[in-house]
């Protein structure tokens, strides 16, 4: 099995969370020896040959961050200049966020599904998966280990050829926290993580409080 | 204040609203950016750890961006693609992204990025061609969830008296 694979970040690829993800899906693709070819949306000079790579394969998975609970306007623009296959080509999804809770991801879901079958390709499936932030503010080994368990769900949609499987939606996490964790949680926010984030936004360079108001 | 972004070349719509609010007393701002220099988000997270507030990308969408964090209402009017909002609709959207800050709390069940400012638009959609309404809606409401705000709704452009009747 080929896979082509298209990371629809718009964010280049050194900073991008989601082809730290596909690193780490990929290589659990290989030990199954899936072979894949992947290409970056955020380099628009290498549109032409996705749209090529698009028509030629027939197994294909975009990866995507959520943006503003559905697919980013970079992958519209691109999937805008696209026609249909309706050649039994499978396609299926990555798409992960920021948030923790399976359910802010399940809108986006409900879209990719559509999309597959707005291009007469055949639907396989969405990896759902949030808590993805903190891969942008993680190095080395803490980034690594953050990412890792998109291995085995490579190897698993390897077996599979698709998302479908127990394993990959339980993947996705619980739909939302029950109440002693979101009390909990919401404290860690409340008070511990703001000066985690100021201090990650000093090492961004900021001059202004996370809260600035910029505009009056 | 109402704050109208026309993604669409089809400036009928716009028309049809003017007259309306203008009938209603109605303050309102309706921007045409089909030929506007407005990007997509690159998704580089300045706008909440570099340059708070403010987004990196450095094009037409600032000064809408100005003007959407005094408004009450932000309605966007959009084409349609692959049964959804077209990319240029999206990219509004996806801009409006330095309204709120990366710090999180939770709202009822789910967690929610706190708001920048005291008070986010409440946002509406007016769509022209082909796309499933119940799931425009379903989006629309996530879409406010997560601003902090209330969904106006999305309406086909042939509904555009219903939207009218929210803003008036």
């Amino acid at each position: 099995m080929h896979v082509l694979i298209i990371n629809a970040s718009p964010r280049v690829k050194q900073y991008s969370n989601t082809d730290k993800i596909l690193g780490a899906f990929t290589k659990g693709l290989s030990e199954e020896g899936v072979t894949f070819s992947q290409y970056e949306l955020s380099d628009r000079r290498s549109w032409d040959e996705i749209r090529k790579a698009y028509y030629e394969n027939n197994n294909i998975l975009i990866a995507m961050p959520l943006f503003v609970e559905c697919v980013p306007g970079i992958l519209m623009e691109f999937l805008e200049t696209l026609g249909p296959k309706n050649d039994g080509t499978k396609v299926s999804f990555i798409l992960q966020g920021g948030f923790y809770e399976a359910s802010q991801l399940r809108c986006g879901e409900t879209y990719l599904e559509m999309l597959a079958k707005n291009f007469g390709l055949e639907y396989a499936g969405t990896l759902v998966k949030g808590g993805n932030f903190g891969i942008r503010l993680a190095e080395g080994e803490a980034r690594d280990k953050q990412v890792e368990p998109f291995k085995e769900m490579g190897a698993e949609f390897a077996r599979e050829g698709s998302f479908f499987s127990p394993k990959c939606k339980a993947f996705a996490g619980p739909e939302q926290f029950p109440l002693p964790v979101r009390i909990m949680v919401g404290m860690a926010f409340k008070f511990a993580m703001p000066s985690y984030f100021t201090k990650a936004s000093k090492s961004f360079g900021a001059k202004k409080p996370l809260n600035y108001r910029p505009y009056k | 204040m109402i704050v109208i972004v026309n993604t669409t070349s089809d400036e009928r719509i716009s028309d049809t609203i003017k007259q309306q609010l203008a009938v209603c007393k109605v303050e309102a701002e309706i921007i045409e950016a089909s030929n506007l220099n407005i990007g997509h988000c690159i998704g580089c997270n300045h706008c909440w750890l570099k340059t708070p507030g403010e987004c990196a990308v450095k094009d037409d969408y600032e000064e809408i961006l100005k003007k959407i964090i005094h408004a009450d209402q932000l309605w966007v009017i959009s084409d349609t693609a692959l049964g959804f909002i077209n990319h240029k609709g999206k990219n509004i959207f996806d801009r409006v992204i330095p309204i709120i800050t990366m710090n999180l709390c939770f709202k009822k069940k789910e967690m929610r990025h706190v708001k920048r400012y005291k008070k986010n638009a409440n946002v509406g959609l007016i769509f022209k061609g082909e796309a499933d309404g119940n799931f425009l809606n379903r989006w629309m409401e996530r879409v406010a969830l997560n601003l902090g705000s209330k969904s106006l709704g999305a309406f086909k452009e042939s509904e555009v008296k219903e939207a009218l009747s929210c803003m008036c």
